[in-house]
């Protein structure tokens, strides 16, 4: 019999151009061949950036209805429908790459990601992760937890809500605002995402002070959804091109992205006199401490966000026991020595 | 009187109470823009001066502009507001202006009837989900915001209809 | 040819009669839209319409548009913005052109702090227009000197455009606000030049202020009037500005310190009233959500003109195009003019410029230069008719004797300029290139 060939339709939160999201390695579109050429084409799909069919934010409640087939992005922009959505991205002081696809693949992550989304008539995927992000840029150094306070800072989210509680002014800025907020003064500091795609955004140009390793996204998993009604229709096989390609896409993007991060910072602290490095060891503990606080705000208002959390946590007791006999002593001595 | 001034001066007090509908509730996009004003204005001075701020008035900014484009629409409507490309237009005789803008003022109708229509499941499943602020601290009912979509093009419906009455009774009179 | 494609071309054509016969803008993109778009692939993917028009309503950018329109309708009600163009012409003494130089140096201005068109010509065609009337200048040129000061802002930074460009493009948006100073001073400079040319050649259209009505103030007069006067409305203008200098507000808050602003202004000058308050506010708002209702409706167009795979029709022309990147550019840049005869800018960008990009970057062609190139180019499309939206804005805050052939008129010239600007960028690469080079960018 004649094969049905299924023509769909992608969004994403992300510019049709954007490096790491929709294009290289690992990315949407990159995504995207490999389903064409593993299916011969009998899946074709026709990928928009933000704002090309859709705007940015609106990709979740398109693929919901079935207008579109999937959408593009990164859970925690989710949070305003379902709290859990932020797990599946990345929890402040939460899991790395290695733990966050352990907790996924094994310890219970991606199934309860399905169980959330289904209501929604979407069926999430883990389709790539950015890795470790940074901290972000500072006009002034932070010496100090006083510091933070009063400080006007851009950072959405989660962590926006951390710094708060610290006495940090959260400012949501639209991204094509930081710089000319940053290099006025009229915010202090900012996040975005890492060394490739902040000095993408010139922010070296503005603030000197970069600190480092991201307490806030310690591995930033990307997210493919696609429309219940839509997954049912795919035969079998190809269901199992669909979850390969994006199983390989979260190890080729990470890598990449690896890659690009190691690059960008070494050109940002050698030729642009950028000072980078991690955050006073108070001010982390008092972050650690506020994210506790916040989180157990959030899973006492919601039971789904409260069995999530009490499944990654406990997943993480596990592998971070684990990681005091493998990765501490790695990094400490092994790599170091 | 006859039949048809009886039936046009009917229509003309429809048209007049729909015009009085639109102006009352459209006042509201002014209101919107009162506080846009007020709310921005203060958020800066507030933060520069004293350094506070607070995630939920910030987003009320970027609330207060969904009042403003889609209540104001059938209120911009109502006062001929809405530019048209007139270098054919001024010239033709009253009877074809009058045929053209009935036509617009149906199209109006079936316009803002569409939208209407579609929009009604987007803002009723952002209700079922009780659909909140991707950002903690932010104004939680977003449905309210989608809802304006099908509110503003309903109002624009009824001044439509106002519209079509009057461009009717234009074109009996020519 | 696919039908799809025919259905594309029949929805520009039948939007231009429309537009043309008189039916209001916004229902013209709106009525195309969805009939081709309903004819082409049904009514589903208009399911995605209430998606991108919460997208405009919510758009953070588009806030500048009600705060400036306030300022401006402030300073018209008060009746400042009358004396002030009264001063201005009293300033500019027997030189010819005087008052719309004076349009220009404001337009660059309000361009330093906003990146919205809309708000600009707005503002611009409230305060000025029915000054430049009354004082005799042709309408078209007056029309089109504020259509095109106007425009400015999306060059002079910061500018939506070069912040979309950034992004489509993968380019740091302070190194394209440093590319685009010189390109946008040039534009005003050429501006200038023409309306003291006009001045020489054609002294009717730009009458300088008649000895008599300045003979009617003294110059001790002109003094205490240039301060009670010039100094607020300029002042604010500088504040706006002043703020986002001084880091007290990002863009767009600035323009609410605008807008409080042009309150205080009010109040000092005697003028503020609760009557003058109530018909501001009502008068920003129809004129915002007409501005808004065009938007909106464009979404109609714009997805009707995807869903018939209207890009896959530019690709396809691409296709046909003989080799030399100098071609291509060139090629690009035309494609850029047409479509803006008919889409708005944001839908250009993201139609023309991604097929574009692989080409130039296996060229080497310098991103920076391709960005400014192309960024002037996009001025154009807020000028040509019978599709721009600075003449739109304009018609919606003219008087009614400004017909909107008039304002057509008046800004063809300004599109020569436009393309003139286009081709200096092109052949003098350093207008753009050398500031962010000279400053390490
Ligand atoms: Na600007
Ligand atoms: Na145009």
């Amino acid at each position: 019999t004649a094969q049905t060939t299924f023509n769909w339709r992608m969004t994403s939160f992300y510019g049709p151009q954007a490096a790491f999201y929709s294009t290289g390695p690992g990315s949407a579109r990159d995504l995207i061949d490999r389903i064409q050429r593993m299916s011969n084409n009998r899946i074709r799909i026709q990928f928009f950036g933000a704002g090309e069919l859709i705007p940015a934010a609106e990709g979740f409640d398109a693929v919901s209805s079935g207008i579109v087939e999937m959408n593009y992005a990164n859970a925690y922009f989710w949070t305003g429908k379902t709290f859990a959505a932020q797990y599946f991205t990345a929890v402040p002081f939460g899991l790395n790459f290695q733990g966050l696809n352990g907790w996924m693949y094994d310890g219970g992550g991606l199934d309860l990601w399905r169980e959330v989304y289904d209501r929604f008539n979407l069926v999430p995927f883990l389709c790539g992760n950015t890795g470790v992000q940074m901290t972000g840029w500072f006009r002034r150094p932070v010496e100090r937890v006083e510091d933070l306070r009063g400080l006007k800072m851009r950072i959405p989210g989660l962590a926006g809500r951390v710094y708060q509680r610290l006495g940090v002014d959260v400012r949501l800025l639209p991204a094509g605002e930081i710089f000319p907020a940053l290099e006025r003064g009229v915010i202090d500091a900012a996040e975005f995402v890492g060394p490739f795609l902040d000095r993408q955004l010139g922010l070296q140009r503005v603030a000197k002070h970069y600190y480092t390793t991201g307490w806030h996204e310690t591995a930033t998993a990307s997210e493919l959804i696609i429309n219940k009604a839509a997954w049912n229709r795919l035969p079998n096989d190809l269901k199992a091109i669909v979850e390969n390609a994006v199983a390989a896409c979260n190890v080729i993007s990470e890598a990449w992205c690896q890659k690009n991060n190691a690059d960008a910072m070494e050109d940002l602290i050698r030729n642009h006199g950028v000072m980078a490095a991690p955050l006073p060891d108070p001010v982390t503990d008092r972050l650690r401490t506020e994210t506790a606080a916040v989180l157990d705000e959030a899973i006492a208002r919601d039971p789904v966000t409260r069995r999530v959390h009490e499944s990654f946590m406990a997943y993480k007791a596990r592998f971070d026991a684990w990681s005091e006999y493998s990765e501490v002593p790695y990094h400490n001595k092994i790599r170091r020595a | 009187m006859s039949a048809t001034t009886l039936r046009g001066a009917r229509s003309a007090r429809l048209a007049e109470a729909i015009d009085l509908v639109v102006d009352r509730v459209g006042q509201l996009s002014a209101v919107a823009v009162g506080a846009l004003v007020v709310v921005m204005a203060s958020n800066v001075l507030l933060r520069y001066g004293f350094s506070i701020g607070s995630v939920w008035a910030q987003e009320l900014e970027w609330h207060l502009m969904s009042p403003i484009a889609l209540i104001g629409a059938a209120y911009a409507l109502r006062h001929g507001e809405h530019v048209r490309v007139d270098v054919l237009y001024a010239g033709f005789p009253e009877r074809v202006k009058a045929a053209i803008d009935l036509a617009a003022a149906l199209a109006g109708i079936a316009v803002a009837a569409i939208v209407i229509w579609l929009s009604w499941r987007y803002v009723g499943v952002s209700w079922n989900n009780a659909e909140g602020s991707p950002n903690p601290g932010g104004i939680p009912y977003r449905w309210a915001l989608k809802a304006f979509i099908p509110v503003g093009f309903a109002l624009l419906l009824a001044q439509f209809a106002a519209e079509t009455l009057r461009a009717v009774s234009r074109l009996r009179a020519a | 040819m696919p039908l799809t494609e025919i259905y594309a071309i029949l929805m520009l054509v039948g939007f231009f009669g429309l537009l043309m016969i008189g039916i209001p803008v916004a229902l013209t993109l709106a009525v195309t839209g969805f009939v081709f778009g309903w004819l082409g692939f049904g009514p589903l993917l208009f399911n995605l319409l209430p998606h991108r028009i919460f997208g405009v309503v919510t758009n953070y950018s588009l806030l500048a548009i009600p705060l400036f329109v306030f300022m401006g309708v402030a300073l018209e009600k008060s009746r400042l913005a009358e004396d002030l163009m009264e001063v201005v012409g009293r300033l500019s003494g027997a030189l010819r052109g005087g008052l719309g130089l004076g349009i220009v140096f404001v337009g660059v201005l309000m361009g330093a702090t906003t990146g919205i068109v809309g708000a600009t010509v707005v503002t611009l065609g409230l305060l000025t227009l029915p000054a430049l009337l009354r004082r005799g200048y042709d309408k078209g040129l007056a029309c089109g000197v504020i259509c095109a000061s106007g425009t400015l802002g999306q060059i002079i930074p910061p500018s939506l455009i070069l912040i979309l460009l950034a992004d489509i493009m993968n380019l740091s948006v302070g190194t394209l606000f440093a590319a685009a100073v010189f390109p946008g001073l040039m534009l005003a400079g050429i501006y200038c030049a023409w309306i003291l040319v006009l001045g020489i050649v054609r002294p009717e259209m730009v009458p300088a202020v008649p000895a008599e009505e300045r003979a009617l103030t003294s110059t001790r007069d002109l003094l205490v009037k240039l301060f009670k006067v010039i100094a607020p409305p300029v002042g604010l203008v500088m504040a706006v500005l002043g703020s986002i200098i001084a880091g007290i507000a990002a863009p767009t808050e600035a323009a609410a310190m605008g807008a409080l602003g042009a309150l205080v202004v009010c109040a000092i000058g005697r003028r503020l009233s609760a009557g003058l308050v109530v018909e501001t506010l009502r008068t920003t708002a129809r004129i915002t959500a007409m501005m808004m209702f065009i938007l909106i409706c464009a979404q109609v167009f714009a997805l009707s003109f995807r869903g018939l795979q209207g890009e896959q029709m530019v690709h396809d022309l691409f296709e046909f195009l003989p080799g030399g990147v100098a071609a291509d550019i060139w090629f690009m840049l035309l494609l850029i003019f047409v479509l803006g005869f008919f889409l708005e800018w944001i839908e250009i960008s993201y139609i023309a410029v991604p097929i574009f990009l692989p080409v130039f970057a296996t060229a080497g062609v310098d991103p920076v230069w391709l960005a400014m190139l192309i960024c002037v180019m996009l001025q154009t499309s807020f000028l040509t008719p019978p599709f721009g939206w600075a003449l739109f804005f304009l018609r919606g805050v003219a008087p009614p004797e400004v017909t909107t052939g008039d304002i057509y008129r008046g800004v063809i010239p300004f599109v020569g300029m436009q393309i003139l600007a286009v081709a200096l960028v092109f052949f003098f690469p350093a207008i753009a290139t050398w500031l962010p080079a000279a400053i390490g960018w």
